[in-house]
């Protein structure tokens, strides 16, 4: 058996739980799960932690490699760092009151994304007007937002690297503000600072943290909503119960919610509010996939920029929420209900930061290829008549027997040397059993 | 001399599968590494045909020949056929409105485009016996397979 | 072998079929078998949910029901048109789509905007009362999709009476046309045909009278995608004249669309324009199914009222639409912001109507259960305790090669008597012989 490097910063499996059922290894969009000898699951490829395998493992056994929230703030500063999907989780509270929550749990500061999220539509509005008569990126261009998407783009579709809007994310935005002014007045007092990015879905992951960095690098944590969520609600249902709660905080950002933010919650919000002539959201794996393949083609070359999320109804519906997406998603409704829409910061600003290449993003497709892309070799046109042929001699069920997820990559596998001929029941079986 | 040949069927009117034929064989053709912007080529040519058979023809076949110095890709029909087939290579000319073609439905005849984005292209089609089109990819030493 | 009860939506081409079984695993109702690789049959209420046609790779699935031919040549062709054909026509109004149609050969071509605002009044004046009366169970759930109903009746008959129990919109618009349009041509001698024009399979609002022969007139259901082609070649045509598609027509419902109307097409479409206070829509087969199953656990009792699609993005995602649903919800975006959102009919005269009982569901809740429960008989005891033992044979892959969907299907066939030990693949080859459950 082959050496695989290949392991997830983002999942986790747990062996004790699996019941080898096969469910994950269908899921995954990069194909990259196996089961090997009947026993043990393993990866081979690369993984964009989407957290489709969370969602299909019906025994518990895939978690995402997130940190539990404990001793927080005790022995460091911690800094919050919060999707607006956070707050769709609390049917009854206002974002202050969330961001008051986390405060009354020991988060030191907890930082709301509105701002950043207006900056970055500012931003991509701003690249997109100014493509159009450059015509630089090709069309159409796809959301930085959704990690997941972007490393998708990186392992499946590396044509379509440069149709990356290449600029800065919002919550690298955030990241990016939170080191620049906070940290640097802690780092003067010799104290240590965490920061905690409160996540509804596995792609931030531990590949991130690096407690063994240089000193100037922060060690960054990654929380599941679903695990800051029981403690949580009973901070906030406390703070309900009390008069209007009016937060202490340092700096602006720290708790001005808006209704954009809330919108971008859901698949449409981040386009809705940024005027572009022809733009498409299309949330859910498959969709997600079915399009890049379509623009890989060739199509949609008159859409100007695509709104793409792996996850059904956007970041409300990722796999580490603890509140179902269609409530979280009514929920965001309250919320822009009372907020309505509309900007703070104004047009000039930005320019001013975009002309100096403030949100100018800081990989290039060339970073992104060596991190993401796909390594498999080749295949050959030998090689592929063999898979036609093993595939010929499979039975098309897909029962995932041999631990592959289906047969033409059961087919594949063995051409490439990563899996032996007789590991499909059915054909080491017909061999021995003349008839059936 | 290794070559690959698949097949596909592509149902009349079956819009909710309309496209996959081609996405199958776009996959083919990369996991063998082809110079993206052939593959792109042969896949809008595959498509443009995929879809006219859904929305004009009748139930149709697509054959891919896989070769080491080139590829042939046939897509035959049991449709009305074209009515005049060199109006329809015109273009311009469509009969699909303009919206339609955009936003990547890529509706209409679209053999303008299937005519620019191959090396040979040969069409041939009695009224009522259906349509046959068939292209040919030719690629360059370098860019080819192994 | 046809069963009594198996009133299917779907047929199957056995000779395009590979026999991979991606239909029978994806079927909510489990109604679908592979016998031999080769024969596929409904043994269980089909829902026309649709899913088995999207999932077939082999295109072998397609929705019952004939193509149209020679529309309107003898015999009175009226449209009854759903706002999703709309959205299958970017940068055209209704009113050409509508046009359209009648060049087609289409006599009469009913809008469902009218019938959408009626069903919506009645909704909100249900609810309304409901309050109050406390008689039907909260949450309510919108019988708008067909689907979701008999999904209801076959598998959480528990919840049949939280059903509103107000005719659905399409249900209202066929009426008004057997009322209204129908008795005009009596007595002429013409055959009138009824056209659902749909964009899924659940084949005409009259399902389950399908076998009776209506003495007025014949009622007929064709695919979005059938008629699209031919459709396209007209609007094309009229696009291409300076006139504006105007449309002259008997009465007021057969042309004026809506943005409301527009907007039911999307899911969230019906309830963002009723009143009522807690509403959820909810779209996809699963989750259609992860949310039935906690109204039945009791949950979500705070909700009044529920909006279910069993597709995604709801009707624009119908397996029989032709547009992708992604660009067809922009397309009705775009309706919406030309057309505006308001209503035509006051709500005093819908109210008069509503005491008469004019919007009362003609079938009550039993009726639903018997028409598209489960028709199998309940197992006994010791059956299931066969089955279980059954089960703790198989190898629990769920790999369908037996022809079932999942091994707990399978071992139900079998105590059923339906199907034989040795179908399951494991089971012969791990030689567990024919030793019988016990």
């Amino acid at each position: 058996m082959t050496s695989e490097p290949y392991t997830t910063h983002y999942v986790r499996f747990d062996e004790s739980r699996c019941t080898l059922c096969a469910a994950c290894l269908k899921v995954c969009p990069t194909k990259a799960i196996r089961i090997r000898d009947r026993s043990s699951l393993r990866f081979v490829d690369q993984c964009i932690g989407c957290g489709a395998c969370i969602q299909a493992c019906t025994a518990g056994a895939i978690t995402a490699a997130t940190c539990k929230p404990e001793n927080i703030g005790q022995d460091h500063v911690a800094i919050a760092l919060v999707s607006p999907v956070l707050y769709a989780q609390f049917p009854n509270a206002m974002p202050k009151d969330v961001l008051l929550g986390l405060r009354h749990m020991g988060f030191h500061h907890a930082i709301d994304m509105s701002i950043f999220l207006e900056m970055f539509q500012f931003a991509a509005v701003e690249f997109i007007r100014r493509n159009r008569i450059s015509q630089v990126a090709p069309w159409p261009l796809i959301s930085p937002v959704c990690p997941a998407v972007v490393r998708l783009i990186a392992f499946q579709f590396p044509s379509l690297l440069p149709h990356v809007l290449p600029v800065l994310r919002p919550v690298a935005l955030m990241a990016r503000e939170v080191k620049e002014r906070l940290i640097p007045g802690y780092e003067a007092q010799g104290r240590q600072v965490v920061l905690y990015y409160i996540n509804p879905c596995p792609t931030m992951g531990e590949s991130t943290i690096d407690r063994t960095a240089a000193p100037r690098q922060k060690p960054v944590v990654s929380i599941g909503i679903n695990d800051l969520y029981p403690e949580l609600k009973h901070r906030v249902d406390k703070i309900l119960s009390e008069v209007i709660p009016f937060s202490e905080t340092h700096l602006e950002f720290e708790t001005c919610a808006t209704g954009n933010a809330a919108l971008v919650a859901m698949s449409g919000g981040e386009i809705a509010s940024m005027k572009i002539e022809k733009s498409l959201a299309v949330p859910g794996l498959k969709e997600t996939i079915r399009y890049l393949q379509k623009i890989e083609m060739g199509l949609f070359e008159d859409v100007e920029y695509f709104e793409f999320r792996t996850c059904r109804e956007g970041c409300l519906g990722g796999v580490l929420n603890a509140v179902d997406k269609y409530v979280a998603k009514s929920n965001v409704h309250r919320m822009l209900n009372v907020y309505g829409l509309g900007r703070r910061i104004p047009r000039n600003t930005i320019l001013r930061l975009y002309e100096k290449g403030s949100f100018q993003t800081d990989r290039s497709v060339s970073t992104l290829t060596t991190l993401f892309g796909n390594r498999k070799p080749a295949l050959s046109l030998e090689q592929m008549q063999q898979i036609e042929q093993i595939h010929d001699r499979t039975t098309g069920w897909c029962c995932g027997a041999c631990g592959a997820p289906d047969c033409l990559t059961f087919a594949e596998d063995v051409v490439r040397g990563q899996t032996e001929l007789d590991d499909c029941t059915w054909i080491s079986n017909s061999k021995t059993h003349k008839g059936h | 001399m290794a070559s690959l040949r698949k097949s596909f069927f592509i149902k009349a009117r079956d819009f909710a599968h309309a496209g996959e034929a081609s996405i199958h064989i776009q996959n083919l053709l990369k996991s063998m590494h082809l110079d993206s912007a052939l593959v792109r080529r042969i896949a809008i040519c595959c498509y443009e045909g995929e879809m006219n058979a859904v929305i004009h023809g009748g139930d149709a076949n697509i054959h891919v020949d896989i070769e080491t110095d080139h590829l042939t890709l046939e897509i035959a029909d049991d449709g009305p056929g074209i009515e005049d087939i060199a109006r329809a290579m015109q273009p311009g000319y469509s009969t699909a409105s303009e919206e339609a073609r955009e936003m990547g439905f890529g509706a209409g005849m679209g053999l303008p485009n299937m005519k620019n984005n191959s090396d040979d292209i040969r069409i041939e089609c009695a009224p009522g016996q259906g349509t046959r089109v068939h292209m040919m990819f030719l690629y360059e030493a370098e860019r080819g397979i192994a | 072998m046809g069963r009594p009860h198996s009133t299917a939506y779907v047929c199957f081409d056995e000779d395009r079929c590979t026999g991979c079984g991606a239909c029978l695993r994806i079927c909510p109702t489990r109604a679908i078998r592979i016998r031999q690789q080769k024969s596929i049959r409904l043994i269980d209420q089909c829902i026309g949910c649709g899913a088995c046609i999207r999932t077939c790779p082999a295109g072998a699935v397609s929705a019952a029901g004939r193509k149209p031919k020679d529309v309107g040549g003898d015999h009175v062709a009226i449209a009854l048109v759903s706002p999703v054909l709309y959205a299958q026509f970017p940068g055209v109004l209704p009113g050409a789509v509508l046009q359209g149609l009648r060049q087609l050969g289409f006599h009469h071509t009913v809008d469902m905007s009218f019938f959408l605002e009626m069903f919506q009044y009645a909704a909100e004046e249900f609810i309304r009362r409901n309050r109050r009366s406390q008689a039907a169970p909260w949450p309510l759930i919108s019988p708008a999709c067909p689907v979701v109903v008999r999904l209801i009746a076959f598998q959480f008959p528990s919840l049949l009476p939280h059903i509103l129990p107000v005719l659905r919109p399409v249900a209202l618009m066929a009426r008004e046309v057997r009322e209204r349009i129908i008795p005009e041509y009596q007595g002429t001698g013409q055959e009138v045909v009824l056209y659902y024009i749909n964009p899924c399979p659940t084949k005409s609002e009259s399902g389950p009278d399908r076998g009776r022969k209506r003495s007025t007139h014949r009622e007929v259901a064709i695919g979005i995608n059938d008629i699209y082609p031919t459709l396209r070649r007209q609007v094309d045509k009229i696009l291409a004249t300076d006139n504006m598609p105007f449309t002259r027509s008997r009465f007021e419902f057969e042309t004026c669309s809506t943005g409301d109307a527009a907007l039911g097409s999307m899911s969230g479409g019906e309830i963002a324009n009723m009143n009522i206070d807690k509403t959820l829509a909810v779209h996809g087969l699963r989750e259609t199914i992860a949310y039935l199953n906690k109204i039945e656990m009791g949950l979500l009792k705070e909700m009044e009222y529920i909006e279910f699609r069993t597709c995604q993005e709801a009707c624009l995602g119908g397996v029989l639409a032709v547009l992708d649903k992604y660009i067809a919800k922009r397309h009705v975006q775009k309706m919406i912001s030309v057309y505006g959102l308001g209503r035509r009919l006051q709500r005093d005269t819908i109210l008069r109507q509503y005491d008469r009982g004019r919007f009362q569901l003609d079938k009550s809740p039993d009726v639903l259960g018997q028409l598209f429960g489960p028709h199998k008989p309940a197992l006994s005891l010791q059956q299931a305790e066969r089955i279980e033992n059954t089960l703790k044979l198989l190898k629990g892959r769920d790999c369908g090669a037996c022809g079932a969907p999942d091994c707990s299907s399978f071992a139900e066939d079998v105590v059923r008597g339906e199907a034989d030990l040795n179908d399951c693949i494991w089971v012969q080859v791990l030689n567990l012989g024919r030793r019988p459950p016990d």
